[in-house]
């Protein structure tokens, strides 16, 4: 086989293969001796019942060993080839991703597949990794960033939507009665080959690639156990979180509210560049009025939050203000929200960003890593790998009149809620 | 044009305006004849996308007291524009460059700073264009000045946020008394609070100079197309009027263990216990580098055994800094609940003199190696990465340092990593660190 180019469309390039219940996405690229790996499957925890953090324990017991082999072996094996290999929960999914030196990859494919059928789940190891997890818990109590979007998240979603975060509080309540038990019982119901697809990229001998995936994976069951989950936000009245957090000058700042849009709709694109224009980088409007022109902040973005296929997300805009600038800071950044939103963007805006965005697509796929997750991101959305090739066309067809449709029907800052984490100024003044 | 040979025996064209210096691990590096500029180019064409990069040889390295922060600051207002690039004209540098999907920054840190843009390949002669301009002609107005230094006081905020970051810095400030690695690169609130446009245009005209700065060009160019647009942008500014100045300052020898604590509210604690190690250029340097791995990379390293997977810490990490003045070897704990500093550092002491004792065992070794040699491989993915890395080397005195760097780990034997742990891990010659996180509101 030919080593491929970058000329021709992802959609010739892209080799898509069935490797039993294993779908592999494989891409050689001209980089020397190295492969990325990244896949995912679907787990469908009870968000509900707080079983989040049963996966998220299951997780982080992946790589402590498994029937055959104990943590130190099994470790030792990746680390004499200088492999990398994690695994992390990203809502309903369980994500893997490494990268590898080209003569390891079948081999370190064997052992990602021994992790996830065969984990140990050692009830020593299961001790260990609970109060890893609580440190984790306990350590996000300290962080306004992470303090501040989760309480953002509690006004916007109910308890089953995958993007609600708990209070730490309760998440340490809950993990204090989970036991090895639980975490066996849902890695024997829940993990399995539900929308199983790895993908390939680099230095890589496909053939070999898909012969170890479908001997090792290839066999894998599916999950029999999949918990309904909520697609939708579910908002209380507009209103606002402050999560006070001692000693911390700078406070993070979140507002948003609850979008009925998914990836697939064809509201999206029109929403994602008006967001763009908006908040979407250095040079757009937030950046440039409420940092570069005010100087109230370091840092200051819009974003469309955790939508995907399968569920609705939410609209966010972030800020970081130093406690004098509290007030000042959210003032400016709701106006000019509402200047934007009411004023709508111009064609000079659009197209500048329409540009930014194609380029950057380009850019981010300069690496086997940026590709893999490009290549499994795009086939979690339930798209074919042409999308790849027609996406910058896509972006580039969108008019100012479906943007600012789109801007006007979706966003509404009057129903902001806000949530913010860190020293705060006193009640009243915000 | 002239013709050069490379490593590989093959001619290329060069344009009269370069002298061809030498090549090491693929990468070139050219001289403009007329300014000193340092040229560093890198072909791979493994995607359609350039990274181009200044490097200055200033950091906060460079700093005197009441102008700590001042090159982060200068930073900053290089993006402000100058008077081709600007706000006015609708063209500021992130609106002229994020338009064609660039991944632009900037990074300040103890020995350089940094500019680059990592775009689609067909724009390089754009990101050449405003890199040369903004050499010499940035504006530095006292109302940027002002507008930027409320952004930079929320920086400096959020990093106070972080007590981990804020043990850090404490670590080398009681480190280093008199070399300039005693400041945080970001500098003191004060000096934040109180810096002038004369101060910073001062700094700019000292060091903003050709003969003071390093080219990177990385990915998918045309060499002989790329040099002349370097010459054609670059050529045309004049080296510095005077000597870039040197810093002098030497740390004094350390002759006793210090020890200080930081107290924030705060869940749990972390503990760094640092070494004085020598600088990035120094052979012995490897030998640390090995060790840092050994000890902290990877669930078989020393300190992952005997601290983390004994519950003692959730996080251990150990590195050798590689800066170019002697710095600092360091290890940093994260407790787990309910484990105290005193116990953590004592078993950090332990593994660490079982190392000064016995040193690595040839797995060990092995083991190290590989993990240094995959982590080389991977940073070779893609030009950003690459340009990361030689930055750095850049920055420590020498470019060759990122290309001959697996040579130099090649030649790290198990004797190697016992002496540097017996010179270097010495407690004249430590300073260690508490996070003790408090309760009170």
């Amino acid at each position: 086989m030919s080593i491929d180019t970058e000329t021709r469309p992802f959609a010739e390039r892209v080799e898509e293969r069935r490797a039993g219940a294993c779908r592999m996405l494989a891409l050689r690229t001209l980089v020397r001796d190295v492969v990325a790996i990244r896949g995912s499957f679907k787990v469908y925890p009870d968000f509900a019942a707080g079983q989040d953090l049963v996966q998220d324990l299951a997780v982080l017991l992946l790589d402590k060993g498994t029937r055959r082999r104990d943590r130190f072996a099994i470790a030792e094996a990746l680390e004499s080839r200088g492999a990398q290999l994690q695994f992390f929960s990203d809502g309903l999914r369980v994500v893997f991703s490494g990268r590898v030196l080209r003569d390891d990859l079948s081999e370190v494919l064997a052992i990602l597949a021994e992790e996830l059928i065969e984990p140990l789940f050692d009830a020593g190891e299961f001790e260990k990794a609970r109060a890893q997890l609580a440190a984790s818990l306990r350590r996000s109590m300290e962080n306004t960033a992470s303090q501040a979007s989760a309480a953002l998240s509690r006004r916007i979603y109910g308890r089953a939507h995958p993007n609600y975060q708990p209070p730490p509080e309760e998440d340490l309540e809950r993990l204090a009665t989970i036991t090895v038990d639980d975490v066996r019982a849902f890695h024997a119901k829940h993990f399995g080959a539900n929308d199983l697809t790895t993908a390939l990229v680099g230095d890589l001998d496909v053939e070999a690639a898909e012969a170890v995936l479908r001997e090792r994976l290839g066999a894998w069951t599916q999950g029999t156990e999949q918990a309904s989950y909520a697609e939708h936000a579910e908002e209380e009245a507009p209103g606002r979180s402050l999560v006070p957090v001692p000693d911390k000058q700078n406070v993070d700042v979140r507002m948003g509210h609850g979008l009925p849009v998914r990836r697939q709709d064809a509201a999206y694109l029109p929403l994602f560049l008006g967001n763009f224009i908006l908040g979407g980088n250095f040079s757009a409007r937030l950046m440039s009025v409420i940092r570069d022109e005010m100087g109230l902040t370091y840092g200051i973005n819009s974003s469309l939050y955790g939508i995907s296929a399968d569920y609705e997300g939410h609209w966010q805009v972030g800020v970081t203000l130093s406690r004098e600038n509290v007030q000042r800071g959210i003032e400016a950044t709701v106006a000019e929200v509402q200047r934007f939103v009411e004023g709508g963007a111009t064609e000079a805006e659009l197209a500048e960003k329409q540009t930014t965005v194609t380029g950057k697509f380009k850019v981010d796929m300069a690496t086997t890593t940026g590709l893999a997750a490009t290549l499994l991101r795009n086939a979690e959305r339930g798209f074919d790998v042409g999308y790849l090739d027609r996406f910058p066309d896509e972006v580039s067809a969108v008019t100012l009149e479906a943007v600012n449709e789109a801007v006007r029907r979706y966003f509404h800052p009057d129903r902001f809620q806000l949530a913010m984490a860190g020293m705060l100024p006193d009640e009243g003044a915000v | 044009m002239q013709v050069i040979e490379n490593e590989a025996g093959l001619s290329r064209d060069v344009p009269e305006a370069f002298t061809f210096v030498e090549s090491s691990g693929g990468i070139e590096e050219y001289l403009l004849k007329s300014n000193g500029l340092q040229v560093l180019l890198l072909p791979e064409a493994a995607a359609p996308v350039v990274t181009f990069m200044v490097t200055y040889r200033v950091g906060s390295r460079n700093e005197s007291v009441g102008l700590t922060g001042a090159t982060h600051f200068l930073e900053h207002l290089m993006f402000k524009g100058t008077e081709r690039f600007n706000k006015e004209k609708g063209t500021t540098i992130f609106n002229v460059l994020q338009r064609v999907g660039a991944q632009v920054n900037a990074t300040t840190w103890l020995d350089r700073t940094n500019y680059y843009e990592l775009l689609p390949k067909e724009h390089l002669a754009l990101a050449i264009e405003i890199e040369a301009d903004r050499m010499r002609g940035a504006r530095i107005s006292a109302e940027d000045l002002e507008s930027e230094r409320t952004v930079i006081l929320n920086e400096f905020d959020r990093g106070e946020n972080e007590p981990m970051r804020k043990l850090y810095h404490a670590v080398w400030t009681a480190a280093f008394v008199a070399h300039p690695y005693h400041h945080p690169t970001i500098g003191w609130r004060s000096d934040i609070e109180h810096v002038t446009t004369v101060g910073l245009r001062h700094f700019y005209d000292t060091f903003y100079w050709p003969n003071n700065a390093t080219v990177s060009i990385i990915g998918d160019f045309d060499r002989a197309e790329a040099l002349r647009l370097v010459e054609a942008q670059f050529g045309k500014i004049p080296s510095s009027p005077e000597p870039i100045p040197t810093v002098y300052t030497e740390e004094p020898e350390q002759r006793g263990e210090r020890w200080l604590a930081v107290r924030q509210a705060g869940q749990l604690g972390s503990v760094m216990i640092a070494y004085k190690s020598p600088a990035a250029l120094d052979p012995d340097a490897d030998a640390l580098d090995v060790l840092a791995v050994a000890l902290a990379t990877g669930k078989n390293s020393r300190l992952y055994r005997r601290l983390t997977d004994q519950g003692l810490t959730t996080h251990v990490f150990a590195s050798a800094s590689r800066f170019r003045d002697p710095g600092l070897f360091y290890v940093l704990a994260m407790l787990a609940p309910e484990r105290t500093h005193e116990e953590v550092e004592r078993a950090i002491g332990e593994a660490l003199e079982g190392i000064k004792e016995e040193g690595l065992s040839e797995a060990e070794l092995a083991r190290a190696k590989s993990q240094l040699k995959a982590e080389e491989a991977f940073s070779r993915d893609g030009p950003f990465a690459v340009a990361s890395r030689l930055n750095e080397a850049i920055a420590a005195g020498d470019w060759k340092l990122y290309t001959t760097y697996l040579d130099r780990i090649d030649r790290v034997t198990l004797e190697d990593v016992r002496r540097v742990a017996s010179a270097y891990l010495v407690d004249e010659r430590k300073t260690v660190g508490h996070y003790i996180p408090t309760r009170d509101d």
